[in-house]
């Protein structure tokens, strides 16, 4: 197994920005997009969480906006391949999910944060992310090594050997980010992974997700603003199980530009403007 | 992407294998619920020994249908998974693991409460108890799908609860099989009752796994 030496690169990554490609092309130029979902719904019962949506993520950070209830979660279970769509087609890195071969091979290149992903109360740190490994099929011979990796990655190296029960809740959520990175994975699934995280482990967070961005493609579903437009290259937003806008940080921001700062920033603007415009136009309104 | 692991399965050291076996078990609870089929063995053991019991065989009645219920119970809270959406997203399919730890505990509870009911065997003996253990097992399996893992053992009891009240009613019909787990022994009827509940417990936990509990479910 020829993994990067990340040994040297400090608690949450430290990398300042980056050039991430385009989305959908990799540093070659080359095709390089990781899902492609193409009318995806999905009902719970008489609720229908995605309408029909077609969404498609190539190499970078890409964020997913929306208020609660818009269908990000959904999303992020089907991609994550714990939820099963009531219609359409899912390709994940380039393999049709239908069959039990070709998931397993997603598997094994997917990581994923839940927004509850419980834990098991005796396991140590190290525990924990091995147990994880395990489920990934690493390698035995190489998981000792990508266990501590992905826990220095996450700036918990000191606290490796400590029962996950007796870190604090931020902990207990790099925890969680270290288990989503493990298996040094191409599609990278992270559901509210901010939650919890105070404002120093925030910023350290996104230099994190700015260097995963680099050689995965990465899927961040949160409430919060700021974290898209410091650490994304690419905006979903969905409302009511729609993709209501797709563009970059800076076009969001774009969109709010004439707004006043006490109504939040140019992006926290850009959103609200965004979702007000798709709400008229679909005849949405709250 | 050249950095990446190779996409083929690596064969594992055996080391590793076991290290993922004892994580595997420790992350179901396997250890505590295999002190509570200790504990629940040597309690049946220390109760079956008694005078009373050992020369009247129908005092041991309330015992094979009670112990039985307590290794169902801690067989059902093993299949319980804290990390369920984690879980799902294992490389491997779950129901081969999960056929094998319910044939593994089922196994070490027939053959400990097995061992600790003395006496003549075909009456509310050995064979009673195994025959009760599997069922009662097969059950709370059942139970844990429909419920989850953490309440599997509350079927068990009603329907264990309400076969051994009902025995001794004269309107019961075909006694061997509705009232198979108060049989006092080798009755084909009630072996096939008993071992059907297994079979379907365990079969349909296998394949489905214990009903997630949590916020997402």
């Amino acid at each position: 197994m020829n993994r990067p030496d990340t040994t040297a690169v400090p608690p949450f990554g430290g990398a300042e920005h980056h050039s991430a490609a385009p989305a959908g092309r990799g540093r070659d130029g080359s095709d390089d997009t990781a899902v492609r979902v193409s009318g995806l719904t999905v009902r719970h019962r008489r609720t229908t969480a995605l309408d029909g949506v077609d969404l498609d993520f190539g190499l970078g950070v890409h964020g997913l906006l929306g208020p609660n209830g818009a269908g990000k979660t959904s999303l992020v279970r089907v991609l994550a391949t714990v939820a099963e769509p009531t219609a359409g087609r899912v390709e994940l890195l380039g393999n049709d999910l239908r069959g039990h071969r070709e998931r397993g091979a997603v598997r094994r290149e997917l990581g994923y944060l839940p927004q509850d992903f419980g834990y098991y109360p005796g396991f140590t740190v190290r525990e924990f992310v091995a147990y994880v490994a395990w489920l990934k099929e690493l390698p035995g011979a190489g998981t000792d090594a990508a266990v501590e990796r992905a826990v220095a990655r996450v700036g918990l190296a000191d606290r490796i050997d400590a029962k996950v029960k007796t870190l604090s809740g931020g902990m207990i959520r790099r925890v969680g980010i270290a288990q989503a990175i493990v298996n040094d994975p191409r599609l990278l699934l992270l559901d509210e992974p901010t939650a919890g995280l105070d404002p120093e482990q925030r910023v350290e967070f996104r230099a994190l997700l700015r260097e995963l961005g680099r050689t995965a493609t990465v899927i961040v579903s949160t409430h919060l603003v700021e974290d898209v437009a410091a650490a994304c290259t690419e905006v979903t937003l969905l409302e009511a199980g729609q993709v209501a806008y797709r563009g970059t940080p800076g076009s969001l921001a774009a969109l709010g530009a004439d707004g006043h700062e006490s109504d939040g920033n140019a992006v926290e603007r850009g959103y609200i403007t965004a979702l007000r415009g798709h709400r008229t136009a679909t005849g949405a309104g709250r | 992407m050249n950095t990446r692991q190779s996409s083929l399965p690596a064969r594992s050291a055996p080391g590793h294998r076991f290290r993922s076996l004892a994580l595997y078990s420790r992350s179901r609870g396997i250890p505590t619920a295999l002190a509570a089929l200790v504990c629940a063995a040597l309690l049946t053991a220390w109760t079956a020994s008694r005078p009373d019991a050992y020369l009247d065989p129908y005092r041991r009645v309330p015992l094979v249908a009670l112990a039985p219920l307590l290794a169902a119970a801690a067989t059902g809270a093993s299949l319980h998974a804290y990390t369920r959406e984690l879980d799902d997203t294992a490389v491997r399919r779950w129901w081969p693991r999960r056929l094998a730890h319910l044939l593994v505990l089922s196994v070490l509870a027939s053959a400990l409460l097995a061992l600790a009911v003395p006496g003549h065997a075909q009456e509310f003996g050995a064979v009673a108890m195994v025959r009760n253990t599997l069922g009662a097992i097969g059950v709370t399996a059942g139970g844990a799908v429909l419920v989850g893992a953490r309440l599997s053992w509350m079927p068990t009891t009603l329907y264990f609860s309400a076969v051994y009240l009902s025995a001794a009613s004269p309107r019961v019909n075909n006694a061997t099989v509705v009232s198979w787990l108060v049989q006092p022994g080798p009755q084909h009827g009630a072996w096939a009752a008993g071992l059907a509940l297994f079979v379907t417990g365990t079969a349909l936990c296998a394949a489905r796994g214990a009903r997630p509990e949590g916020p997402r479910v």
